[in-house]
């Protein structure tokens, strides 16, 4: 498909990659397979590691900085980023480690450079993009969908109550269902660390929502 | 076992039990465990009960454009910019070594403006020329004893010729 930019991006490419086993000590995920593709020159291979990855990484941001612009500016600088240091990728890591590396770098900097006015824009925008009104189902009542609505306001106003890292650690291992080794990698911190900080997070989490449990009891 | 409700390290246990990721015979040694654990059961229903709340946060879709502008950006990104536009839109931030670089090249640069100090003195030294001046000596004396001598002026004029 040309975007209209003169880069063609979906034809398919035919696996028939040697793909070096040794190379830095790892088997090669398909992801890493495509990306030395791309640093080779093969633009269709960054189409299909978008087409895979687009989708959970602005996922992640959007629950990271609870923004849905902002979450589609910044997923457009990760994978800018991407291709831009393309010629000096090595695959010593999980390609999706990379990813949400910088992703997670990219969101941080982001919540420590605009927490004032996200704060604001996050409670605005409920209603202007339709980020707390995107589960809307059709089949509730409008009861059922207020008390649907309100009760994932609080799920979100939990989240973003948590320290930034240990909301990206929670997001990654619940919503993207990474490991404990993959989250320290992305965070560069400890196997040790990460479990830390999960369990600090849950146990905020647990004690934020408890009220919802009782509501729901009663 | 160690109680999951206890640390960090064991409270992985609970977590992945509540995910459902743990295998059947660690499963059923937590489960031995939570017949006897009040407080660990609390927190698994706890737990089971976040989990489910988190769940209901399904995500937002993304723009149906977003790959379009991706694209457009991707191709902006090969005209080649003027210089001061790349030196501007780079992001110099997160290198650690551009801090020192610059102050390396601000050292450098404060070493090479720095005013020079009071250098040797050189004096020039003119140096006249011996034989000329003592001809105008001489002429000279010759005027004066010529005048004293009353001889005429004549001799006087040659004298200043040769001067």
């Amino acid at each position: 498909m040309d975007h209209g930019t003169g880069i063609v991006f979906d034809a398919q490419p035919s696996w028939n990659v040697r793909v070096n086993e040794d190379r830095a000590g790892v088997a090669l995920d398909r992801d890493a397979v495509l990306m030395l593709r791309v640093r080779d020159g093969d633009e269709a291979s960054f189409g299909l590691l978008l087409q895979r990855h687009r989708g959970p990484l602005f996922h992640f941001l959007c629950r990271m900085v609870q923004n849905q612009a902002v979450a589609e500016e910044l997923a457009q600088e990760v994978f800018l980023r991407v291709f831009r240091s393309r010629s000096s990728y090595e695959p010593t890591a999980k390609f999706t480690t990379w990813l949400f590396r910088i992703a997670t770098h990219l969101a941080l900097n982001s919540l420590r450079d605009g927490k004032k006015e996200r704060l604001q824009d996050s409670l605005d925008e409920e209603t202007s993009d339709g980020t707390g009104r995107q589960l809307a189902d059709r089949g509730r009542s409008i009861e059922q969908e207020m008390l649907y609505q309100a009760r994932l306001r609080e799920v979100r106003e939990a989240i973003n109550g948590l320290p930034a890292k240990q909301r990206a650690a929670v997001l990654m291992h619940k919503y993207d269902e990474m490991e404990y080794s993959q989250i320290a990698r992305v965070l560069h911190c400890s196997e040790s660390a990460v479990k830390s900080l999960l369990f600090r997070a849950y146990e905020s989490l647990r004690f934020a929502l408890a009220h919802m449990a009782r509501n729901q009891e009663a | 076992m160690e109680c999951p409700s206890k640390s960090a390290e064991s409270s992985e246990l609970l977590i992945a039990y509540v995910e459902g990721s743990l295998d059947r015979i660690a499963e059923r040694a937590f489960e031995r465990h939570l017949d006897t654990c009040q407080r660990c059961r609390e927190m698994a229903a706890s737990q089971r009960e976040l989990w489910a709340a988190l769940d209901s946060w399904a995500p937002v879709q993304i723009s149906p454009d977003f790959d379009q502008r991706l694209y457009r950006r991707l191709a902006e990104d090969r005209i080649p910019q003027p210089w001061w536009q790349r030196l501007l839109s780079a992001d110099w931030t997160w290198r650690p070594a551009m801090p020192l670089a610059a102050a390396c090249i601000a050292l450098i640069a404060g070493f090479m403006l720095r005013e020079p100090g009071p250098g040797p003195v050189q004096t020039v030294v003119i140096q006249p020329h011996g034989p000329q001046i003592e001809q105008v000596e001489s002429a000279l004396q010759d005027l004066e004893m010529l005048n004293q001598m009353g001889l005429p002026s004549s001799q006087g004029n040659t004298a200043r010729e040769k001067m």
